[in-house]
């Protein structure tokens, strides 16, 4: 975890759960695993409050716990989970776009608790669905819509089970139960017997803490399986789509739809971190497309247009079946990679610079005369731009001597770039960014706050008085200028979030691309 | 009788020069001594080594090795004539300096193959370059290297640079003018095909355009003063590759005259992604962005570049 991270990371937690929780985090992130009360002596905080903030924290999926040697319980944060908070936003939106408005609604719902059970969430969200619903007049929905929707969500895997406790011989909890199979995680209720208290779903509702005793509201009503959000199948979701949209820009739409017809069929077949997905036969896609967007043959004349791009995203890899395809989902985040680095050199340093940047990336390995003589710039300008390239560690060296004593007027210096390097430089480079953003923002809103809460006010009070002209009169408390300087704001605020989602896009493309290299250097060795 | 024996002597040498000459005359390459011993038994060595040595001071036959043997070859009357004022180091320089043909030589070659001193070799040139039989070509490459190659010579493409350069200068503004309008003309192309044509696999067939085309279409432009080449409108091509604007791919085709049994073909393509998040905040091409930082100098609330761009 770099210092970057961290500093997002403390932010995210300063900003939504306030300066305690933060301080408590901060430690964490500086020391995790540690026991409760070093924790609350390092952070000069009361056992009760650490308590308090520890629990708000696992309830979160922050926070997890285990059992150190000497018996006693160990804390530790994953910032991974902090960082997943910044997607939020777009999980609620991919929700809505694959099943509607009340799987929206839920999701949003689990998001915010962190854990929930099913029926608690199933009663919020008819709550507000109706309530929406009534005053403009439409017909209410019932309550086994709203079940279908969150089945939905958990047979596609976007949510999944909570770890179950597991209880030391005192009837503490010392741990959580890892289950090896995976199915159990998605495993739905049966709603027959939602109504009773039953323990045939599961041991009771997981508890925070060993040291806790029953803290927590009885929320034990009904089936006592808590849910939460699966953050891997939704970046699965995200890692397809990126995929998709870079394809339909580079060809044309039809070859979006196909490939993303592909990755749907390739979403249960094929392992999670897998760098090729397993080979999908021609009448598979074809029955997965949907009816009418394409004949069979235009269907296989775009495969293999898609197979010969540059690109390289698919490979044909047998012939049964009618053609088997496999889609490279390395090869995929590693050309999206090198599109985001490059667009960061062109804007950064110049589009010769580009052009000297893709010589490297194209020819891996180039001597400085070599690169002159490719790039068709003058000697002097090719010569300053590489070593400005050099000097901001874009491109290294590697040097190959002709004698054994080295001498440098007798050595190769080759010219090359390392993907993986400049991707984990530009990460880095992102997440400050991105701290600088929200800081930025952060100091915006308090400079203006008391103008934004008048309006608010005023806002308010006129949306509750009937007569129009007292409506106008408090409208024109808020004078021309402070109008304008509140629209400004507003601007200025909706740029910065707008910046914040963008380098969001860049991070987790950087990020999927890391771990997949990691995950390819673990495989290899 | 003394004296008539001595004037014979003479006579005779004379008349072995123009035989020996007449021999030279009839094989061009040279002839070697063996020769010489068959053509003209009656002379013997020293007779030889007198007549030798008095035409190669004439300046009227080279003394050339052939692997061990010494061969004697008449000089061209006009090569001969040239260097006729000069001495024998002079000669040798040219000689060399005439071998390297059109690439030219470095001086320190010629000090290397003549073993002179770099003095004389300096005014040894200098003299040559009065006479105007030799001229030094400043090297592209390296600007202060000089070569010197023959007067009436055209200086060869490795060294001044190809269509590219223009008294020793890059033509910047050149290849910036061909790389735009390769790329328009691609451009068109590519557009033509997608109106044209619905089937994806057909337009993306006939928006490839062969290396054949771009380069006719080039020449009729007439934006060049030059005549350029096939290569010379593929290395253009290859900067728009390495731009990022173009591809490439090649198909097997006819086997032309000049050997290839493929076809280059190159198209025109949309980056696979819009400009990245991260540099569409001032805070991607800030140049003092390892100084920011909270509270500092310099740091995100206090950022000019941040109030700029929030102006907007």
């Amino acid at each position: 975890m770099t210092r970057r991270q961290h500093d997002v990371c403390r932010f995210l937690l300063f900003q939504q759960f306030g300066e305690q929780v933060s301080v408590v985090g901060k430690y964490l992130l500086q020391k995790s695993p540690s026991p409760l009360h070093l924790i609350s002596s390092e952070t000069h905080l009361d056992t009760e409050q650490v308590k308090k903030i520890l629990c708000i924290l696992i309830q979160q999926n922050i926070v997890t716990f285990g059992q150190h040697k000497r018996g006693f319980i160990e804390y530790s944060i994953r910032t991974g989970e902090i960082l997943n908070r910044l997607w939020f936003p777009k999980y609620i939106y991919c929700a809505k776009t694959l099943y509607g408005d009340a799987a929206e609604l839920l999701l949003e719902d689990v998001l915010q608790r962190g854990q929930v059970q099913m029926s608690k969430v199933i009663e919020v969200v008819m709550q507000r669905f109706n309530e929406a619903l009534e005053t403009s007049g439409k017909q209410k929905i019932s309550e086994s819509f709203v079940v279908d929707k969150f089945s939905n969500l958990v047979r596609t895997h976007f949510l999944q089970r909570c770890l179950d406790p597991i209880k030391s011989d005192s009837n503490k909890v010392v741990g959580l139960e890892v289950s090896e199979e995976e199915e159990t995680l998605y495993r739905l209720p049966d709603l027959s017997r939602k109504r009773k208290k039953s323990h045939d779903d599961g041991p009771p509702a997981k508890r925070s803490k060993s040291e806790v005793e029953g803290e927590r509201p009885a929320d034990d009503e009904g089936d006592g399986i808590f849910w939460r959000v699966n953050n891997e199948r939704f970046h699965q979701m995200f890692r397809d789509q990126a995929i998709v949209q870079a394809i339909s820009s580079k060809i044309d739409r039809s070859a979006g739809e196909v490939l993303r017809a592909m990755l749907r069929v390739s979403e249960v077949k094929t392992a999670g971190m897998a760098t090729v997905t397993t080979p999908i036969s021609v009448t598979e896609i074809f029955n997965a497309l949907p009816k009418d967007l394409m004949a069979r043959p235009l269907l296989e004349t775009y495969l293999s247009l898609i197979c010969d791009d540059s690109t390289n995203f698919l490979s044909k890899v047998g012939d049964s079946g009618g053609g088997m395809y496999s889609i490279n989902i390395y090869e995929a985040l590693a050309q999206l990679v090198k599109a985001h680095i490059e667009s960061v050199v062109q804007e950064r340093f110049g589009s010769k610079c580009l052009r000297i940047f893709r010589v490297l990336l194209l020819k891996k390995h180039l001597e400085q005369k070599q690169i002159e003589d490719f790039v068709m710039i003058s000697a002097k300008e090719a010569k300053d731009l590489l070593y400005t390239l050099f000097s901001e560690n874009f491109i290294t060296t590697t040097e190959i001597s002709k004698t054994p004593d080295h001498a440098p007027s007798r050595t190769f210096f080759l010219f090359t770039v390392n993907i993986q390097h400049v991707a984990s430089m530009v990460l880095n480079r992102c997440y400050k960014a991105l701290y600088n953003a929200m800081v930025k923002k952060e100091t915006e809103v308090n400079e203006h706050r008391r103008l934004l809460d008048k309006q608010e006010r005023m806002e308010a009070i006129a949306a509750s008085v009937e007569d129009a002209s007292q409506r106008d009169e408090i409208l024109n408390t808020i004078t021309p200028s402070e109008q304008e300087q509140i629209i400004k704001v507003r601007r200025t605020i909706q740029m910065l979030d707008h910046s914040e989602l963008q380098i969001c896009e860049g991070i987790f493309i950087l990020e999927m691309y890391l771990m997949y290299f990691k995950q390819r250097q673990k495989d290899k060795s | 009788m003394a004296t008539a024996a001595v004037k014979e002597e003479p006579i005779e040498e004379v008349d072995f020069e123009t035989r020996f000459i007449m021999l030279c005359q009839a094989s061009p390459e040279g002839i070697t001594d063996n020769v010489i011993q068959k053509e003209l038994p009656q002379c013997d060595t020293k007779q030889r080594m007198t007549i030798v040595n008095r035409l190669l001071s004439m300046g009227k036959i080279d003394l050339l090795k052939s692997g061990s043997k010494l061969l004697y070859r008449l000089k061209d009357p006009d090569s001969a004539s040239q260097v006729k004022g000069g001495d024998n180091q002079e000669k040798l320089v040219y000689q060399i300096i005439k071998d390297a043909g059109n690439k030219g030589i470095w001086i320190r070659d010629i000090r290397f193959k003549c073993n002179l001193l770099l003095t004389q070799v300096n005014k040894i040139l200098k003299n040559l370059e009065t006479k105007k039989l030799i001229k030094a070509v400043k090297s592209v490459a390296a600007s202060k290297k000089k070569v010197y190659m023959l007067y009436n010579l055209e200086p060869d493409r490795s060294v001044t640079g190809g269509a590219w350069y223009s008294d020793q200068d890059f033509e910047s503004e050149f290849v910036e003018v061909l790389n735009q309008q390769c790329f328009k003309y691609l451009e068109q192309r590519a557009a033509a095909a997608r109106e044209a044509k619905s089937d994806p696999i057909a337009q993306r067939n006939a928006s490839f355009t062969p290396l054949e085309d771009v380069w006719k279409y080039i020449s009729e432009l007439g934006i060049s003063k030059v005549q350029l080449s096939k290569e010379d409108i593929e290395t253009i091509l290859n900067t728009l590759i390495y731009d990022g604007k173009v591809e490439r791919s090649l198909v097997a085709g006819q086997a032309t005259a000049s050997g290839d049994g493929y076809v280059k073909l190159y198209r025109s393509v949309q980056p696979l992604i819009p400009t990245t998040g991260l540099m569409r905040m001032p805070c991607g091409a800030c140049p003092v962005f390892d100084q920011c930082y909270e509270g500092g100098a310099v740091s995100p609330t206090t950022c000019v570049y941040m109030k700029e761009w929030l102006e907007i």
